[in-house]
């Protein structure tokens, strides 16, 4: 196990040098000048000069991003060029917010998704998998954005339930929190559930089809027992490998859903570097985006190991 | 193999919708000019927020645009720029994928990394990025999306090609003399290409929806162009008051998605002989 | 599978019966009830557009920060009731030499900084007006200032090169505040201010809450009636309304001109409005061809037709511009008609006198895209020229790239608007001058520019006026800029809000005085 978990972490070494050098290069590639675009129309040469100082522009490339790659590892990812303040606290500060947003969409798409997936294995055909085939096939066409947009409409402005956005704090009102946070995760949450349901739905119907399940009915266990105990241990395989690589659409989703429900998160700060012109933001947030992405497929990998120890032997392709 | 004949003919009726639904959003993007209504650019003062109804099958915007033409433009946009940038993406990945598969060794180590390191950016985030940097444009729109989906093509290409590389076939291929460029093109190319048309369809409903997340958080097009995320972005501000504004837009974004994703399904089921399951 | 499709099929009606759900308010209560039950009263929420980036008056220029600032600091002089008017702050009194070159200031001895505790004196007075003039984002106010001095701990003298009538204006303006020096050298004044307000800084999540509380030293007894007042930034208009709605803000600062009528009949709610000093343009890049070419720039301003995108626009809020920018209720307005409608002959006429050949001239009309409405007009004024035979693309740029390429003159034409705030030299000298740090149009009138230097040392109003006539003449005239119209000022609060006041630069100084009656 150990061994394996050093091979993974061996073979996310390059793909994290690639994140680096890719958040890195972005602040270079922008067209025209950066430190002309960063001070907008009044400075001096002077403050240019000093700019391009700071920002390390006069040396050699590969001087600058080996600086910058140091610091970043000691995690000082610079200053924002629009607020003076630390990139790192900036981050630091907002991800409660897309923690929360994202963790809880992936709670109730789990929620939902595993009864339904699950219910609409086990009888085939029936009208719960016809909801779950529906909310299978729904959930990856309607765009979160326009989902929130309607929930909004109608949660918000129509019944005045709860309120159209806007974060409070867990730790200053926490049933403020909640409130302000279920739509953002109902609208973040539908396309996970989504996939969700159809994996857990085939997986569940592969399982049931094996011949160990037979057997198992066979010798009289019941069959919610069989669907329950034996089936859906097996197919939470597949389904933990499908959540890692949906925490790129969670990240990605947040951006919108924070946007559209006025979230202090790390979207925001994503869009608010772009309008801005916060490079120095922009390539921190994609730096930290990026390796926590590869973190958790990494804690994904292992645990998938763990779960299926024939992965462990043969080794990943 | 018992899942394979009735839920394959449901899914294929799905299928079937959803292709019927697309050629119906085709026909409205190719003859938009000459089947629109009215122009979807003309501003009527009379018109502003018109509700849905005789003069206006859809409603109207603020500036009494005819919510109708304006969609039917905005089909336009969305199938352009998901052909081009689902081609983009179609041609750079597998060209990737097929070098990094075919040639392995350090080819497929560098190409394979880069591949992950891309893959580690969530798309939107990535999109936006890649317009931060190009400036916002038509093409630039296109050009973004195909370079964020091109790691997937590239992935199943690399995939595809690995198996088809170990089949016995090739072997016996290479053993009577031929060149490299034969069994890419008369081998694996076409032995991968089902798993990739696959992929392409349900791309394809990603480009559409990037688009519009794009239009919709404002880093698309001129702003009077009809796209579909536009016109949900300007809708969306005036939903208590116009809400044909908000959704029809967003149910033609739904229903364009839902039908490149079932006709998706549809190929994989039809084509993949791996998969067996209903849906 | 055909279940599958029913499903659909029905969660799309819903989806559609949600959307033609009729919107009202909700449980029957009203807002400024839903606000008192959530126990709210001594604490006012305002919403804001955008937060705040820095708290460093003298070298900020955005909105969302001068809101989060002025509440933190006091000023020599402050805003009066009556638009245009000072009264004192810092200053009790002051005197005026006969020739109107020195300005004798008394200080008020009981004012206290926040972070240091220390008295205001007259030299934070000096310090803050040198540092002003150093840091040049609003130097150009205090131009013709000789030197600030200060011959004891209660006094300031002004000393000017030449008169200058808007001297007391800007020392009102709330954004060239008293800093104590201390904080400026030591901390820096970004992130924690550093000033005497009433208010002082508690808490700054960003683009969440900006909290600041009561400050208990405050010079004015009873002042302030708040224990605490919080700015929430909420970008979206149907957020901020929804939010008001339900009763969690009291206060909307800027409301947009779509959302008066829609706010107005809400119950618990009072939606205020007064001129404004907000006017919207067509800044025409006078430097390079075509609007190089006065008659090109005249087909523009003939060309547009104001009240329709009034209408489509502002919903008919907006006051349309057909003569000079200064609005009816300033002493300085202009009152003559130059472009009483469209004209597209005379626009196309005008272009051909000029050699511009029908649909053979294209320009970019460039836009922030900070605000929807903004973007709109663009779009009409986009097919309102196309009409008189000008091709115009529009570009939508964020507000740092717009900004940017404004003040380097990489445009052809961009929508934009101007906040005037008190004095008319605001509202035209840094603009239209040759030179001028915001001439981003590059625009050069020897008339222009004499009168603007006359009108700043002319001390008395009736002399003043038919300097900014002609200013304002040749400006409309020559179409440096095409203007548009001039916002209202509308502002949405609570029933209970009690004695905060719409101002027409939107200032919210009267925040001091205001109270809550819950």
């Amino acid at each position: 196990m150990v061994g394996y978990i050093l091979r993974r972490l061996l073979l996310a070494l390059p793909v994290l040098a690639g994140i680096s050098l890719l958040s890195f290069s972005l602040v270079r590639l922008v067209p025209g000048d950066t430190v002309t675009a960063m001070l907008g129309m009044n400075y001096t040469e002077e403050q240019a000069a000093t700019l391009r100082r700071e920002l390390g522009l006069d040396r050699s490339l590969a001087v600058q991003y080996g600086r910058w790659a140091a610091r970043a590892i000691r995690g000082d990812l610079g200053a924002s060029h629009f607020t003076g303040l630390p990139v790192t606290g900036a981050i630091l500060e907002r991800l409660p917010v897309t923690l929360q947003l994202a963790g809880g969409a992936v709670l109730l798409a789990l929620l939902i998704a595993l009864p339904l997936g699950v219910a609409g294995a086990a009888r085939r055909g029936g009208a719960v998998d016809a909801a779950a085939s529906g909310v299978g096939i729904l959930g990856l066409s309607v765009p979160n954005f326009w989902l929130g947009t309607l929930l909004i409409l109608f949660f918000s402005m129509t019944l005045g339930w709860l309120p159209s956005g806007g974060f409070v704090p867990f730790g200053i009102d926490p049933v403020e929190n909640l409130r302000s946070m279920i739509l953002p995760t109902c609208a973040l949450a539908a396309a996970v559930c989504a996939v969700l349901v159809r994996m857990i739905r085939s997986s569940v119907i592969e399982v049931l089809d094996q011949d160990y399940i037979l057997m198992a009915e066979a010798k009289g266990c019941s069959p919610a027992r069989v669907v329950w105990r034996h089936a859906l241990r097996n197919a939470m395989i597949p389904v933990i490998t499908v959540l890692g690589i949906q925490v790129g659409y969670l990240l990605g989703g947040s951006v919108v859903i924070e946007a559209v429900f006025s979230l202090p998160g790390i979207g925001q700060l994503a869009l608010q570097a772009i309008s801005n012109r916060d490079y120095v933001l922009l390539q921190g947030v994609i730096l930290f985006v990026g390796s926590a992405f590869l973190a958790i497929n990494l804690v994904v990998d292992v645990l998938y190991a763990a779960l299926n120890p024939a992965i462990r032997v043969g080794g990943p392709s | 193999m018992r899942a394979f004949t009735w839920s394959m003919v449901m899914a294929n009726r799905l299928a079937l919708t959803g292709g019927l639904i697309l050629a119906f959003f085709a026909v409205a993007a190719l003859f938009a000019p000459w089947l629109a209504p009215r122009d979807p650019y003309e501003i009527v003062p009379a018109s502003m927020l018109a509700t849905p109804g005789a003069e206006h099958w859809l409603g109207a915007d603020q500036l009494g645009r005819d919510l109708f033409s304006r969609m039917m433009y905005g089909a336009r946009i969305s199938f352009h720029v998901g052909l081009v940038a689902v081609g983009i993406a179609l041609t750079a990945g597998t060209l990737l994928g097929v070098a990094a598969g075919y040639l392995g060794g350090w080819v497929d180590a560098v190409i394979s990394r880069i591949v992950d390191t891309l893959f580690s950016i969530p798309d939107i985030l990535l999109a936006l990025a890649v317009m931060a940097v190009l400036g916002p444009d038509l093409t630039n729109v296109m050009l973004a999306i195909g370079i964020v989906y091109t790691p997937i093509f590239a992935r199943i290409a690399r995939g595809s090609t690995l198996e088809v590389k170990q089949r016995l076939f090739i072997e016996a291929a290479r053993s009577i003399g031929s060149t490299h460029a034969t069994i890419v093109f008369r081998h694996i190319l076409p032995a991968i290409s089902a798993p990739l048309m696959i992929q392409a369809s349900l791309s394809f409903a990603f480009a559409i929806l990037a688009e519009a997340a794009l239009s919709f958080l404002g880093f698309g097009v001129e702003p009077d162009t009809p796209s579909w995320g536009i016109l949900l972005n300007q809708g969306k501000d005036l939903m208590d008051r116009a809400w044909w504004l908000a959704v029809f837009p967003g149910l033609a974004i739904t229903l364009a998605v839902f039908s490149f994703n079932v006709v998706g399904d549809g190929l994989r089921d039809a084509l993949d002989p791996r998969v067996v399951k209903g849906t | 599978m055909g279940h599958g499709l029913r499903f659909l099929a029905a969660l799309l009606i819903s989806a559609l019966w949600l959307g033609c759900g009729r919107s009202g308010a909700p449980q029957g209560t009203s807002a400024s009830d839903r606000a008192a039950a959530a126990g709210r009263t001594h604490e006012l929420i305002i919403a804001l557009q955008s937060d705040g980036v820095s708290l460093d008056p003298h070298t900020v220029s955005d909105a969302g920060s001068m809101r989060l600032i002025e509440n933190l600091y006091s000023t020599l002089l402050r805003y009066g009731e009556v638009y245009g008017e000072v009264e004192p702050d810092l200053a009790t009194s002051w005197t005026i030499s006969e020739d109107g070159l020195v300005y004798t200031f008394r200080l008020r001895t009981n004012a206290v900084f926040q972070i240091s505790g220390e008295v205001v004196t007259a030299e934070d007075v000096v310090y803050s007006l040198d540092r002003i003039r150093e840091l040049g984002v609003r130097a150009s106010h205090f131009e013709p200032v000789a030197k600030v001095t200060a011959p004891d701990s209660f006094t300031v003298v002004i000393t000017l090169t030449e008169p200058f009538a808007a001297l007391l204006s800007y020392l009102a303006h709330p954004m060239n505040a008293v800093v104590d020096r201390r904080v400026a050298a030591d901390q820096g004044l970004q992130s924690k201010g550093g000033g005497s307000g009433p208010f002082r800084l508690e808490r700054w999540r960003k683009d969440d809450r900006f909290r600041m509380v009561r400050h208990e030293a405050y010079h004015l007894d009873g002042r302030p009636r708040l224990d605490a007042v919080t700015f929430r930034p909420i970008s979206d208009d149907t957020a901020r309304i929804t939010a008001m709605r339900n009763g969690e803000i009291d206060v909307i600062l800027d409301l947009a001109a779509r959302d008066i009528d829609r706010l107005d009949g809400m119950p618990g709610v009072t939606v205020t409005s007064v001129p404004g000093t907000f006017w919207e343009y067509l800044g025409l890049n006078t430097t390079r061809p075509p609007f190089d070419d006065v008659r090109v720039r005249q087909a523009v301003a003939w060309a547009v037709d104001r009240e329709v995108i009034n209408q489509l626009v502002k919903f008919g809020q907006a006051l349309p511009l057909k003569g000079g920018p200064i609005p009816p209720n300033h002493w300085a307005h202009l009152d003559e008609v130059v472009y009483p409608a469209q004209d597209l002959d005379r626009a196309r006429a005008l272009l051909a006198e000029a050699g511009v050949a029908p649909e053979a001239l294209k320009v970019d009309l460039l836009v922030g895209s900070d605000f929807a409405y903004q973007v709109q007009a663009a779009e009409v004024v986009k097919q309102q020229l196309r009409a008189a035979g000008l091709e115009v693309t529009v570009v939508s740029l964020e507000s740092g790239m717009f900004f940017n390429r404004l003040g380097e003159r990489d445009f052809d034409m961009a929508l934009v608007g101007w906040l005037g705030f008190v004095d008319p030299d605001e509202w035209t000298y840094n603009l239209f001058r040759t030179g001028a740090p915001w001439n981003q149009q590059g625009f050069s009138h020897p008339d222009v520019d004499s009168a603007l230097a006359e009108g700043r040392r002319l001390l008395d109003r009736e002399q003043r006026k038919p300097v900014y006539d002609r200013v304002q003449r040749i400006l409309t005239e020559q179409a440096p800029m095409v203007f548009l119209f001039i916002n209202e000022r509308a502002m949405a609060a609570l029933d209970d809000v009690r004695g905060f006041e719409a101002h027409p630069t939107v200032t919210t100084l009267s925040l001091r005085d205001t109270w809550l009656e819950r």
